[in-house]
C-alpha cells in the first residue's frame, strides 16, 4: 500500500442486530420472554481508497449508510468485518492515538461545551489534544481571522446562531491541525451566505494545508463547489465512485438546446432539419422559441450545424441537466428492482 | 499527569458555570447534608433504645458511618453517572467523546463531576475524628496512611460496581431501574454485618461488596474481633478486582456502542 493513501477501506461491513417488536399487547408479552432479532446490514462490504489531499463527497439518501461509514472511519463504531486503515491506524483499535490526527464535525451535534464561552471550549480542547501554547495561539489567530469569529469568542455557545456555531465547530475540529477532516452534513440548515463562506474556507484549508476532507451532504452544491470526487452510496453499497463530471456524463441522458428564431417556426419544419439524428426531440415553447433535446450520443455541433441553416436565429441556450436531477434519477432507477 | 491537567481544566470550567447559579449550588450542598444528617440521627435514635447493636457501641457505629461518608463523597464527586444512558447513548454524545484523544471514561467522569459532594467527605472525616477521640483510640501517622489506602480501595469498589452497572446501557436498549436498587442495598454496608442473616452477609461481602465500603475497613481501626476485623485487610484486593471487572465490562460495552440516529 502506498504511503500517500489517507483512507483505505477494504470490504468494510457493518451489521446491526435489531430487536423485532411484535404487534399489540400480546406481542409485547411474547417479546418479554422470547425476543426475536433481525440482522440489518447498514454497510455491505464497500471498498475505496482516498489519497491524501483529496476532497471527497459522500452522498446518498437517508439511511443509505453514510453516517455508519463515517462513524466507522472515525473509530466510533467497530466494523463487523473488513479492513480499515485511516492515517495508517485502525481507528477503533488505537482510538486515542488515531483521533489526534483527525478532525470531526457533526452538523447535527455540537462538539463545544454549551454553557461556557467559545474560547473556553477551545482552551479545553487544546489541553485534550495537547497542543503547545504557541502553536495553539498561531492556529487560533489564523482560524478566527479566516472565519471572522473575533466578536463571538467570549459568548457562551448556547447564545450563538446556527451559522456562528457551525463556524466555531470548524475551529474546534481544526485546532490540533488534523490531516483528515470528517464532516457529517456540515452545511445542514445554514443560509446561503454561511454555506458559501464555509465552502470557501474548506477549500482554502485543503489547498494550503493539504487537509484531506471527507464530507457527507444532501446539498449537491457542496459537492459541486468542493469535491473532486464523489462516492455515492445506496442501501449500503457504493453505486458510483469517480469525479463529478463523469457522474454527469454517465448518468445524464442528454441536454437541451433552446433556439429563439427570428420568424415563426412549425414543428414539422424543425423535425425535418434534424431528420436522421438518432433520438432527438423538438418541443415548441412558443411561436418563435423551440427546445431541442439531444441524447448524449449526438454531438451538439452536429445538431447545431443542422439547425443554423435556417439562418435567422436570435439566441441559443444550452442546458446541462443539473446534478440534482441526475442524482434524483439515479436514486429512482436504483429503487426499481433489477 | 495528563489526566490531572485535564481534571484541573474541567474543574475551572465547572466553577465558571456553577458560580453563575449560586443558589442552586448551595441548595444542592444543603440537601446533601440534610440527607446524611438524617441517617446519622437514625443511628442515634436506635441507640436511645439499646446500648449495643450486635455487640457494637454507639460510638463504634457512628465511626463506621463517618468512615463510610469519606469514600461515598469521593465516589459521588466523580461517578455522577446517573444520566449516562440518556445523555450519552440516547442523545449520542458518546460520538463526541469517542473522537477525542483521552480515555472515554475519563472524559465522561470529568464532564459530570460534582465537587459539592466532597463536602460529605469532609464531614465524614470530622465524624471519624470525633468518634476516634471518644473511643480513646491511640493515633499514629501510620493510621492515616492506612486510612487513605482503605478509602481509596473503597472508592475503587464503588467505582467498579457503578461503572459495570452504567455500562449496561451499552448492552440493553433501555436499561432497567437497577441503579436505584443498588442505591438501597449500599446502605446496608454501613451497619455491622453481624446483625444481618447469612445470605445478606454473603451478598454484602462477595456479590455487591458494600461491606468493604463501610464496616470492614472501619473495623480495622476499631480492632474488632471476628469476621469484620479480619476482612479489612481484603479491602484493597476486592477494590482492585471490582474495578478491573467494571472497566472490562465498560470497555467491552464501548465496542458495542451503536451510535444514535443519523
Amino acid at each position: 500500500m502506498s504511503a500517500n493513501i489517507a483512507i483505505d477501506v477494504d470490504r468494510l461491513k457493518k451489521q446491526f442486530r435489531v430487536q423485532k417488536n411484535r404487534e399489540g399487547l400480546a406481542g409485547a408479552m411474547k417479546d418479554l420472554f422470547k425476543r426475536e432479532y433481525t440482522d440489518v446490514t447498514a454497510v455491505k462490504e464497500i471498498s475505496f481508497q482516498i489519497p491524501q489531499g483529496e476532497i471527497c463527497g459522500y452522498i446518498g439518501e437517508n439511511g443509505a449508510g453514510k453516517s455508519t461509514t463515517i462513524k466507522m472511519l472515525t473509530g466510533i463504531l467497530v466494523p463487523t468485518s473488513g479492513g480499515l486503515r485511516v492515517n495508517g491506524h485502525i481507528p477503533h483499535k488505537e482510538r486515542e492515538a488515531f483521533v489526534k490526527g483527525i478532525g470531526v464535525v457533526f452538523g447535527q451535534r455540537s462538539q463545544l461545551w454549551w454553557d461556557i464561552g467559545v474560547i473556553e471550549s477551545f482552551q479545553l480542547l487544546r489541553k485534550v489534544y495537547k497542543v503547545p501554547e504557541a502553536e495553539y495561539r498561531k492556529r487560533l489567530t489564523e482560524l478566527v481571522e479566516r472565519l471572522k469569529l473575533a466578536d463571538l469568542l467570549h459568548r457562551p455557545v448556547r447564545k450563538l446562531s446556527l451559522g456562528q456555531r457551525m463556524r466555531c465547530e470548524l475551529v474546534a475540529a481544526l485546532l490540533h491541525n488534523p490531516s483528515i477532516l470528517f464532516l457529517d452534513e456540515p452545511t445542514i440548515g445554514l443560509d446561503i451566505l454561511v454555506k458559501t463562506e464555509i465552502r470557501e474556507f474548506l477549500k482554502e484549508m485543503n489547498q494550503e494545508h493539504g487537509t484531506t476532507i471527507l464530507l457527507t451532504t444532501h446539498d449537491l452544491q457542496d459537492i459541486e463547489a468542493l469535491c473532486s470526487r464523489v462516492i455515492m452510496l445506496d442501501d449500503g453499497r457504493i453505486i458510483y465512485d469517480g469525479n463529478l463530471t463523469d457522474l454527469k456524463t454517465k448518468w445524464s441522458k442528454g441536454r437541451e438546446i433552446q433556439f429563439q428564431f427570428g420568424t415563426q417556426v412549425k414543428l414539422p419544419q424543425l423535425e425535418q432539419l434534424t431528420a436522421g439524428l438518432e433520438g432527438v426531440q423538438w418541443k415548441l415553447v412558443n411561436e418563435v422559441t423551440a427546445v431541442l433535446w439531444l441524447p448524449m450520443a449526438v454531438n451538439v455541433s452536429d445538431a447545431m450545424a443542422r439547425v443554423v441553416v435556417v439562418g435567422d436565429i436570435r439566441d441559443i441556450k444550452i442546458f446541462e441537466t443539473n446534478t440534482d436531477e441526475i442524482v434524483r434519477e439515479i436514486y429512482q432507477t436504483e429503487k426499481t428492482p433489477t | 499527569m495528563f489526566v490531572m491537567g485535564l481534571f484541573w481544566e474541567y474543574m475551572k470550567n465547572y466553577a465558571k458555570t456553577r458560580l453563575t447559579y449560586r443558589a442552586d449550588f448551595w441548595i444542592e450542598v444543603l440537601s446533601d447534608l440534610l440527607f446524611q444528617g438524617l441517617n446519622l440521627i437514625f443511628i442515634l435514635v436506635v441507640f436511645q433504645h439499646t446500648d449495643s447493636l450486635g455487640g457494637w457501641s454507639q460510638a463504634e457505629v457512628v465511626f463506621v458511618y463517618g468512615y463510610f461518608m469519606i469514600p461515598y463523597g469521593i465516589f459521588n464527586t466523580f461517578f455522577n453517572l446517573w444520566s449516562f444512558s440518556e445523555r450519552y447513548i440516547v442523545k449520542g454524545e458518546m460520538d463526541r467523546v469517542l473522537t477525542r484523544p483521552a480515555h472515554n471514561l475519563v472524559q465522561i467522569v470529568l464532564e459530570n463531576m460534582d465537587p459539592p459532594s466532597l463536602i460529605g467527605s469532609f464531614i465524614g472525616m470530622i465524624i471519624v475524628g470525633i468518634s476516634w477521640s471518644q473511643l480513646g483510640m491511640p493515633f499514629e501517622l501510620l493510621d492515616l496512611l492506612i486510612m487513605t489506602a482503605l478509602v481509596l480501595s473503597s472508592v475503587m469498589i464503588y467505582a467498579g460496581l457503578y461503572i459495570a452497572l452504567t455500562a449496561v446501557a451499552f448492552y440493553s436498549d433501555s436499561p432497567t431501574g437497577i441503579l436505584p436498587l443498588m442505591y438501597n442495598i449500599q446502605n446496608y454496608g454501613r451497619y455491622p454485618v453481624g446483625i444481618f442473616n447469612k445470605t445478606i452477609r454473603f451478598i454484602l461481602t462477595w456479590v455487591l461488596p458494600f461491606a468493604f465500603v463501610g464496616v470492614y475497613p472501619a473495623s480495622y481501626f476499631l480492632e474488632r474481633p471476628g469476621i469484620e476485623g479480619s476482612m479489612a485487610i481484603l479491602t484493597p484486593v476486592v477494590g482492585l478486582v471490582f474495578l478491573f471487572i467494571g472497566l472490562a465490562i465498560w470497555n467491552h460495552g464501548v465496542s458495542r456502542y451503536r451510535g444514535a440516529g443519523s
